[in-house]
């Protein structure tokens, strides 16, 4: 990790990146080596690059079903332990295990929720990499961070292929 | 074709340049405004601080039927200023566009529920513990309850929401920190916002992951708010007054939550318009669109209310004519008709008008009453609660005489002055530390929208990414 070196494209055009993009693929670059910076949040594949991926949806559906067991076994249970006939209904009536069972699924969604938040988050980046402060001005930069042997074809794709400018990380 | 298309890809960066550079001028122009009116806002404040302290030091916390109007003005504040950020939440999860301008405008009074959680230590002073025989939610009795489970639970709710507004104002100002830290010339603001923006750099996985984290902590304040709404109507006014169950009032409660917080953001968006140099942003459709949320919210307090009113009304027993004269007929009855007439007659009789509504001044004068509507409501129920927990005949069943009205005294007018001023203050200051118009998200709404012509007249057509 501590052995890389990155390098920053600027442009100002969205298709000017999209088709730098390919480039830097074709040049032999993973998609883990490179990325791209935006002042503005643009939809996901504007620049033909990959989708972020994320497992948060999980969280939830975890948490909801644990919840819901919880409380289907807490209901359940309860009423086993403690046979007690209430209103001539039956001993596991299902109306009334209802509603714990349903708090018991919102609480676990919730709970999981926030769990699945940090745990999405982790630590943060420890190699920030090239940055350029145009980003927020409105440039889109494309950042190739990788060993330094592969830098020099970092550059020369990037300049050959519509970057305004060229920036390293390292000086 | 190429060459148009350069040209528009070459307006489009310069339509972002333009804007990062006219909202960050906007938010530097703002460090140095409006002295005076902090100077007064800082004196009235200090004013109400005096009064809560001659308050404390002459009623002490062991008398709660002095500090009905003190509750009162709290929830009041629960009820406004903490819903507002419910504004910049309920578009965003419903992935609507015409709030991006207002966004940051509601969701700046998230952080003000720090004040109202230190002025909520008081009102915990004040409750009396389950151990004084109250018919509560809590099974005290039965159960071996803590005498402090309304306190307790209750505090730890306020303490979520208030955690989760900060969370959710910083998560969604973080680029605009960035923005602000590569454009700030003094030093000491570069390392402020440098700290502030935690790094952001603008990948595109870190606009993916704020996008997911604005929707979810949204989504928990939303519950929190409501949950909070249920505890202090259930806890801190309902369990108080002898004989009064209704499982409709906390609803009730909400709704006017929601449309008090409507009501506090018309009305700051109006003073953003006219004084906050935000005329370009806030515009015609923000407050119409606001204009007819306030009124279908206003529509939905009264379906509750009288839901709630019409068992009380039929069912006839001692009980709920006591309730009813208690809070509707008696002592607080001018209260009453000041808050059903604000709440619901006056928004019903003017709305509908298109002249009133389709107007900038039009929802903002109805908002207003709506606040001083939301504040007379939580009055006839707040004040006449907290008279009651040294009333004779608080364990009975149902209230056979019922108290007099109380009215304010000075430290109670004080406090709430200085109260209101406090808020007014905070925001404002916080419109010197973050921009009251979100950079990122003017600059992202500027890459979907675009005026067509549309044969012989020209449309807004408006993109959506998702």
């Amino acid at each position: 990790m501590f052995n890389k070196r990155s390098v920053i494209g600027l442009f100002t055009d969205e298709d000017s990146v999209a088709d730098a993009l390919d480039k830097v693929s074709e040049s032999g670059f993973s998609s883990a080596e490179y990325e791209i910076l935006t002042g503005t949040p643009y939809p996901d594949g504007t620049f033909g690059d990959e989708e972020p991926k994320h497992k948060l949806y999980r969280f939830p559906i975890i948490g909801a079903m644990c919840g819901f067991i919880v409380g289907l076994l807490l209901t359940a249970g309860n009423q086993i332990a403690f046979p007690l006939i209430t209103g001539g209904k039956p001993l596991l009536s299902i109306p009334p295990m209802l509603i714990i069972m349903y708090e018991g699924t919102m609480l676990g969604a919730i709970l999981f929720t926030v769990f699945g938040i940090i745990f999405e988050s982790r630590l943060p980046r420890l190699f920030m990499g090239a940055y350029d402060t145009k980003i927020t001005e409105g440039y889109i930069g494309i950042c190739i961070t990788s060993t330094p042997e592969k830098m020099s074809t970092a550059e020369e794709v990037l300049k050959n292929n519509g970057a305004e400018e060229v920036k390293r990380g390292w000086e | 074709m190429s060459t148009s298309h350069n040209t528009h890809q070459q307006t489009q960066f310069s339509k972002q340049t333009d804007l990062t550079e006219k909202l960050v001028g906007l938010h530097v122009s703002k460090y140095n405004k409006n002295r005076i009116f902090l100077v007064l806002l800082s004196i009235l404040s200090i004013i109400g601080l005096i009064g809560l302290i001659v308050k404390i030091s002459t009623d002490g916390f062991d008398n709660p039927a002095e500090w009905g109007y003190y509750v009162t003005f709290v929830v009041f504040i629960l009820t406004t200023v903490q819903a507002a950020p419910m504004v910049a939440i309920a578009p965003f999860i419903a992935k609507g566009h015409w709030n991006r301008s207002i966004t940051k405008v509601a969701q700046l009074f998230a952080p003000l529920g720090l004040i109202n959680l230190i002025l909520f230590v008081p009102v915990l002073c004040v409750l009396p513990s389950l151990s004084d025989g109250r018919r509560t939610l809590w099974f005290f009795e039965s159960l071996k309850m803590h005498s402090h489970m309304p306190h307790i639970i209750t505090s730890i709710s306020f303490i979520c929401l208030v955690l989760l507004g900060i969370a959710l104002l910083w998560v969604s100002t973080v680029p605009d920190f960035a923005i602000l830290r590569e454009n700030s010339k003094n030093p000491y603001h570069k390392k402020l916002f440098s700290i502030l923006s935690n790094r952001w750099i603008g990948t595109s996985k870190q606009w993916f992951t704020q996008k997911h984290r604005i929707g979810i902590l949204g989504a928990f304040y939303f519950m929190t708010l409501v949950i909070l709404n249920f505890q202090i109507s259930s806890d801190f006014a309902m369990s108080l007054i002898p004989g009064w169950i209704d499982s409709l009032y906390p609803i009730t409660h909400a709704a006017n939550s929601f449309q008090a917080g409507v009501a506090t953001v018309i009305l700051a968006m109006f003073a953003l318009r006219k004084w906050g140099g935000c005329k370009d942003f806030i515009e015609f459709d923000q407050f119409w669109a606001l204009g007819k949320l306030m009124f279908a919210l206003s529509l939905m307090w009264i379906w509750f209310f009288f839901s709630s009113f019409i068992i009380f009304w039929y069912g006839a027993k001692p009980t709920e004519k006591a309730i009813i004269e208690l809070s509707m007929t008696g002592p607080y009855f001018v209260p009453f008709l000041g808050s059903a007439f604000l709440l619901f007659i006056l928004p019903l009789i003017t709305m509908p008008f298109n002249k009133i509504r389709r107007s900038i001044w039009g929802p903002t004068i109805i908002a207003f009453f709506i606040l001083i509507g939301s504040f007379l409501d939580r009055l006839r129920i707040y004040v006449p609660a907290y008279q009651l927990t040294e009333h004779p005949n608080k364990h009975n069943i149902y209230l056979a005489d019922i108290p007099a009205t109380i009215l304010p005294d000075i430290p109670d007018i004080m406090i709430i002055v200085g109260g209101i001023s406090a808020i007014i203050l905070a925001y404002t200051l916080l419109t010197k530390l973050i921009p009251v118009i979100s950079i990122w998200q003017q600059k992202e709404l500027s890459l979907y929208k675009i005026h067509k012509k549309f044969h012989r007249t020209e449309v807004l057509v408006l993109g959506k990414p998702e």
